[in-house]
């Protein structure tokens, strides 16, 4: 049995943001409806190019606690697990345009996908450039064919989110930007393990069981199943073969760098995801694969699902100097 | 002889296919059942509920206004893939009938040709993919006959209307390659595609306004 601190689950995606606004001391606004959320501060530039995601709430802190200096300007939250509408999109994005057009940095799922592609058509409409980077680093739903939906968008769009906006704060153009991130994208992959699924707000069953000597092997962040079952193991073992999964589909080889995040699911602690980027760490040496930076911690969830995910990210100089710039997020800060 | 819907015909045209859908949301729903999962006929009256309480609020002015409004509500409150799609199908209308005087054949046609265009755009649905593109395609080629043949409106209405209903009829012998039915595959057998028959009524409705071919 799970329990959840709410109160009507049908309002905890409302009264979240509503104390996630109050929180931010005026530097973020909330608005109501249609729903989003959008940088207040002062300092954008006229003509800077505006960066807003958005998707299903349920992933917290994605998308909103990435809202800020450095990262980006405006975030569309939909219902848990939902993605946003399209009229939520278009407003996201006419609160943040500045007059260099808009990014619309989009996980890869069809709704989401639908509503950006549609809200970009609107946009247009209201004389706003909006382009779109899809992000589909998840490798466990590769099917290899072309054909269906595609790889899911996981824990990549956290770099791609910072990395394109540090390049907006420099003042790259928006077609820089939107080449910049889909070169991120390609070069980036995901392999997500589970240990427990999540719950939704007011369900006291999480979306699937597992037995106590097997752990979900590429796991989805929406309570989908993965394809595989495996042996519940030490992390010595598992990461190995996570990291497989990883290099294999980027071709990583001796002397290549990467960016790496290790993310937590939901409810799996600090001391769990530093203890597997040791292992990722040793890895990777043994491999001549060079960790340039790294981010470890909780930053990408599926409610309070217990699991991890590792993302390589092919990196170079400009990539490192993006990631090193400042960022000022209730979520992301240095 | 009517050349074209006054503003007070679209009026009626979408109240009347709110009407026609409300009725037909049990035959929606089950079919949807049968090839989805079972939630296009709430989602879709759910929709022109709000759609009937925001004319009721801000009554059409333009002759556009009711389609604009239908495509607004379904574009903001509709979740999935079919409610946004709708909705931009409600806005080719409302594009095309924006400042006219009269909605005629040739705003007709064009309104169903761009339809046509951006769903296939943005749902990347083919004809024979069993989705509501399998009533649209052959209205829009009906339409564009009717046009260049110089049908009155009733014969123009008339046309697209029995293209519409025979491809929806249709999609009950098609598997599904997009949308909810491809997951179900051959289950969906026998089993007409909401979306598709929906688009059916909306030229349905359309038909009531101005009646009959006279001949």
């Amino acid at each position: 049995m799970r329990r959840q601190f709410v109160n009507d689950p049908a309002d905890l995606v409302n009264e979240a943001l509503e104390g996630f606004e109050a929180a931010q001391r005026g530097r973020i606004r909330w608005n109501r409806d249609p729903s989003y959320v959008v940088r207040a501060d002062s300092g954008r530039r006229r003509g800077k190019v505006a960066l807003v995601s958005g998707g299903g709430s349920g992933h917290e802190p994605l998308h909103v606690g990435y809202v800020g200096p450095g990262m980006l300007d405006a975030a569309v939250p939909g219902a848990v697990f939902a993605s946003p509408t399209a009229i939520q999109i278009q407003a996201a994005s006419r609160a943040a345009d500045s007059g260099g057009g808009v990014v619309h940095i989009v996980k890869n799922y069809t709704g989401d996908v639908l509503n950006f592609r549609i809200a970009a058509e609107l946009l247009e409409d209201d004389g706003i450039r909006a382009e779109a980077v899809f992000v589909d680093d998840d490798v466990a739903s590769d099917t290899g064919d072309g054909e269906g939906p595609g790889r899911r968008g996981t824990a990549a769009v956290i770099a791609v989110e910072k990395l394109c906006g540090a390049a907006a704060e420099r003042g790259d153009d928006l077609d820089e930007i939107v080449a910049l991130g889909r070169r991120i994208t390609s070069g980036a992959r995901t392999f997500s393990v589970a240990l427990a699924a999540g719950a939704h707000p007011g369900q006291g069953r999480p979306s699937f069981d597992l037995a106590d000597d097997e752990i979900e092997f590429g796991v989805g962040i929406h309570g989908e199943r993965a394809r595989q079952r495996h042996p519940f193991a030490p992390v010595r073992d598992l990461v190995p073969e996570m990291v497989d999964r990883v290099r294999d589909p980027l071709g990583l080889g001796r002397g290549e760098h990467v960016i790496a995040i290790v993310n937590g699911l939901g409810s799996t602690h600090d001391l769990e995801l530093y203890a597997i980027h040791r292992e990722l760490v040793q890895v990777l040496a043994k491999e001549g694969i060079v960790i340039d930076r790294a981010l470890v911690g909780t930053y990408l969830t599926s409610l309070d699902m217990a699991g991890c995910s590792i993302t390589l990210i092919r990196s170079d100089d400009d990539l490192v100097d993006l990631w090193d710039a400042p960022v000022s997020t209730p979520a992301l800060t240095w | 002889m009517t050349t074209g819907f006054t503003p007070a015909q679209t009026s009626q045209w979408v109240d009347g296919f709110i009407a026609t859908v409300e009725r037909a949301e049990p035959e929606l729903t089950d079919l949807d059942r049968r090839s989805g999962d079972g939630d296009f006929g709430t989602n879709m009256t759910t929709a022109l509920r709000r759609t009937r309480d925001a004319l009721v609020r801000n009554p059409p002015r333009d002759l556009g206004d009711p389609f604009e409004t239908m495509s607004t509500t379904f574009l903001s409150y509709s979740g999935g893939t079919s409610g946004p799609l709708f909705g931009m199908w409600f806005r080719e209308f409302a594009k095309a009938a924006r400042g006219g005087e009269e909605f005629g054949v040739g705003e007709l046609t064009e309104a169903t040709a761009n339809g046509l265009a951006t769903i296939q755009r943005l749902g990347s649905a083919k004809v024979g993919d069993r989705t509501m593109v399998d009533a649209i395609a052959p209205a829009a080629e009906a339409l564009e006959r009717a046009r260049s043949d110089g049908a009155d409106l009733a014969g123009a209405v008339d046309a697209a209307l029995e293209a519409a209903q025979r491809g929806a009829k249709g999609t009950s012998e098609l598997l599904g390659r997009k949308g909810r039915s491809s997951y179900v595959g051959e289950a969906a057998l026998g089993a007409a595609d909401p979306g598709a028959l929906t688009i059916a009524l909306f030229f349905q409705a359309a038909r009531v306004v101005v009646g009959r071919r006279s001949g």
